[in-house]
């Protein structure tokens, strides 16, 4: 949590889309942008990018106030994925209140997969942060293209751990709302543990989840 | 607090704290633009923080303002930061309108990219501090190792020196067991050979020693008879009895076989040791002028009894020059060289010695008809401790004794293929040697 003001009644939340280079964080948060209803939301903040890659991160923020009048601000961050900005992914890391793990599908890309969740995991440990505490969404991206891990095979592996995965190719827009709400239900339910959000706040998980996630139009 | 691998506190930036809009966006920069503003016709215009608190204005001449004024929001992040606001009465209408959100606009742009680059910043900033540290954290363990590295270089010639004294010490003893080894075989036939000879020998001079007894006794019985003075016909019958009762006639042919036979016994032992010395030229003090014809024959005649029948041995020898030389150190290496044969093949050895001059050299092949030696080992046969023995069966140091004797006398040795099968070993000696070529 980046910041929580009682008095004020106001509290930021942070987001966490990590995963290996290119597997489509950024395209993830661009689909948000345009899925999800204008009201809630503010603009994708893109920061500056080189070739086309993420170097430092994106933001993309949004809004709800809970019944009790508890302003809650969701800044929802990309991390770059290149193995050489990792100091970059500490900072953004950084009091995470959630984290979606973005995948590349493709069998070609596994090795990568697995560097980058080993990564993810050292540098929780670093920034302090309990992988098993932590609200942990997975997202197969990519599931448009050829050669991709069969279904079955992703659940197999990631079924023991209990973390929710989502299939998604953010390309063609499916699979992102489901991530991000995956996300938002995860990370309430650590939230509501800890600060009482449906007794205190009258925000229950569904009015939670749907004032974050409001599709447009 | 996180910490890192080694426990150190570590403050870590933390991406997405809040700022105000007084942080984003200095006053010299909204000034500029709100006094534009001003003078297009916004007259009072002013930027208020969200709680209402006026941050910035283009006059002092107008009241403060309040709600239910016009007013713009200014965002940041998507949120309302702040507002610009025009005093309450101040006069409407669509171009108020558009200046003010035009106002408001331009104000957030202007945040919006000064966010951007304070984060862009503090990021940069944080992953070269970040960096320097590292590369710190790394100079300081580089420079740890590199003193201990340091010290280690610095003992390490000497160490070295050390363990390769103790090696060659080493070696220079296990070299001499085996040489003390190979003599000790070579012992240990010739002493069963001697043993022969000795027995039969000895065995002879017990039988003599009786017959002398005997020998002794009838010459005490003449003695008396004659003493008594004269030999009476009964004295004569009692010697004669006697006589054959001693069985003097039998044994007195007996004794000189015997003593023929004690005789070739200790030639023989006598030519035993003759061979041995020859062979081992154990009266020479360092290099003798020596014929390596000879000597050959000097090592097979030392060999005769480990050599098994059925054995064939050729010798092909072509006269040679005479050459100063350490004799008895050749003989141990064709001693070598002959078992090694002796041991490639059980049945049917057939072992050829070929002498020769060849140029400048005198050239000795030992070709045998054995397994031979494979290409690859051909130079590794020599090396120390190289054995195709089974373990405990040989040390490996046969060959290097043969290597260590022929270079020291600027000589090579070397293994070939004998046509139809089997293993050559060719010996090149210089005829004459340079002075560097002083025999070890």
């Amino acid at each position: 949590m980046i910041e929580y003001d009682s008095e004020d009644q106001r509290m930021i939340l942070k987001f966490v889309y990590y995963g290996p280079a290119l597997s489509g964080k950024t395209t993830n948060l661009l689909r948000l942008h345009d899925l999800l209803a204008k009201e809630g939301r503010g603009d994708l903040m893109v920061l500056d990018t080189k070739d086309d890659r993420t170097i430092f991160f994106d933001l993309l923020p949004f809004f709800l106030v809970a019944p009790s009048g508890l302003k809650i601000k969701v800044k929802v961050y990309t991390v770059p994925g290149q193995v050489q900005h990792d100091a970059t992914r500490k900072a953004v890391l950084q009091r995470a209140d959630g984290v979606a793990f973005i995948a590349d599908s493709r069998r070609s890309e596994a090795k990568n997969n697995a560097e980058s969740f080993g990564n993810l995991e050292r540098n929780l440990s670093i920034v302090g942060i309990g992988i098993d505490k932590l609200p942990l969404v997975l997202q197969y991206n990519k599931r448009d293209l050829p050669d991709i891990l069969p279904e079955e095979e992703i659940r197999r592996t990631w079924g023991a751990t209990g973390f929710p995965v989502v299939l998604s190719s953010a390309l063609e827009g499916w699979g992102v709302v489901e991530t991000f709400r995956a996300l938002a239900e995860r990370a309430y339910d650590a939230l509501d543990r800890r600060y009482d959000f449906t007794g205190t706040h009258g925000l229950t998980r569904g009015s939670f989840s749907e004032r974050l996630v409001r599709r447009a139009g | 607090m996180p910490t890192d691998s080694e426990g150190r506190r570590r403050i870590v930036y933390c991406v997405g704290e809040e700022h105000a809009l007084r942080d984003i966006l200095p006053e010299a920069e909204a000034a500029a633009l709100l006094s534009a503003a001003s003078r297009a016709g916004l007259r009072g215009v002013r930027v208020v923080d969200p709680g209402g608190k006026a941050l910035w204005g283009s006059g002092d001449d107008v009241p403060p303002p309040g709600e239910g004024d016009p007013r713009r929001p200014i965002l940041l992040e998507g949120e309302a930061a702040g507002s610009v606001v025009l005093p309450a009465g101040a006069a409407g209408g669509e171009t108020q309108d558009a200046l003010l959100a035009l106002l408001a606009d331009a104000l957030t742009a202007m945040a919006h990219n000064n966010l951007k680059r304070m984060l862009v910043t503090e990021t940069h900033t944080e992953v070269v501090n970040r960096s320097y540290e590292e590369l710190l954290e790394t100079n300081r363990s580089l420079s740890a190792s590199e003193q201990r590295y340091r010290e280690l270089a610095g003992t390490l010639e000497i160490k070295v020196r050390e363990r390769t004294e103790e090696l060659s010490r080493a070696m220079a003893r296990l070299v001499q067991q085996e040489k003390m080894a190979s003599v000790g075989q070579l012992a240990a036939g010739v002493a069963h050979e001697i043993n022969n000879p000795l027995a039969f020998v000895t065995s002879n001079l017990r039988t003599l020693k009786k017959y002398t007894e005997r020998f002794l006794d009838i010459i005490a019985r003449y003695q008396r008879v004659f003493e008594q003075g004269g030999v009476a016909q009964q004295d004569r019958d009692d010697l004669r009895k006697h006589r054959v009762s001693l069985r003097l006639d039998a044994i007195s042919e007996d004794a000189g076989d015997l003593l023929r036979q004690t005789l070739e016994g200790t030639e023989r032992v006598r030519k035993i040791v003759s061979d041995l010395k020859g062979f081992s030229h154990v009266d020479e003090e360092g290099e003798a002028p020596a014929d390596m014809n000879r000597e050959i024959d000097r090592t097979l005649s030392v060999m005769r009894h480990e050599i098994p029948a059925g054995v064939g041995i050729v010798r092909e020898f072509s006269p040679l020059p005479v050459i100063p030389c350490r004799p008895g150190a050749f003989n141990q290496l064709f001693l070598g060289l002959v078992r090694n044969a002796l041991q490639a093949r059980q049945e049917g050895l057939r072992l050829t010695l070929r002498t020769g001059v060849s140029g400048d050299r005198i050239r000795i092949a030992f070709a045998d008809n054995g397994p031979g030696v494979p290409a690859d080992l051909r130079t590794r046969i020599f090396e120390p401790f190289f054995t195709t023995r089974d373990v405990g069966k040989g040390k490996g140091l046969g060959l290097t004794v043969a290597y260590d004797i022929v270079t020291a006398h600027g000589g090579t040795i070397e293994v070939e293929d004998t046509p139809g099968g089997g293993a050559t070993f060719v010996l090149q000696l210089p005829i004459r040697r340079g002075s560097h070529d002083q025999i070890r």
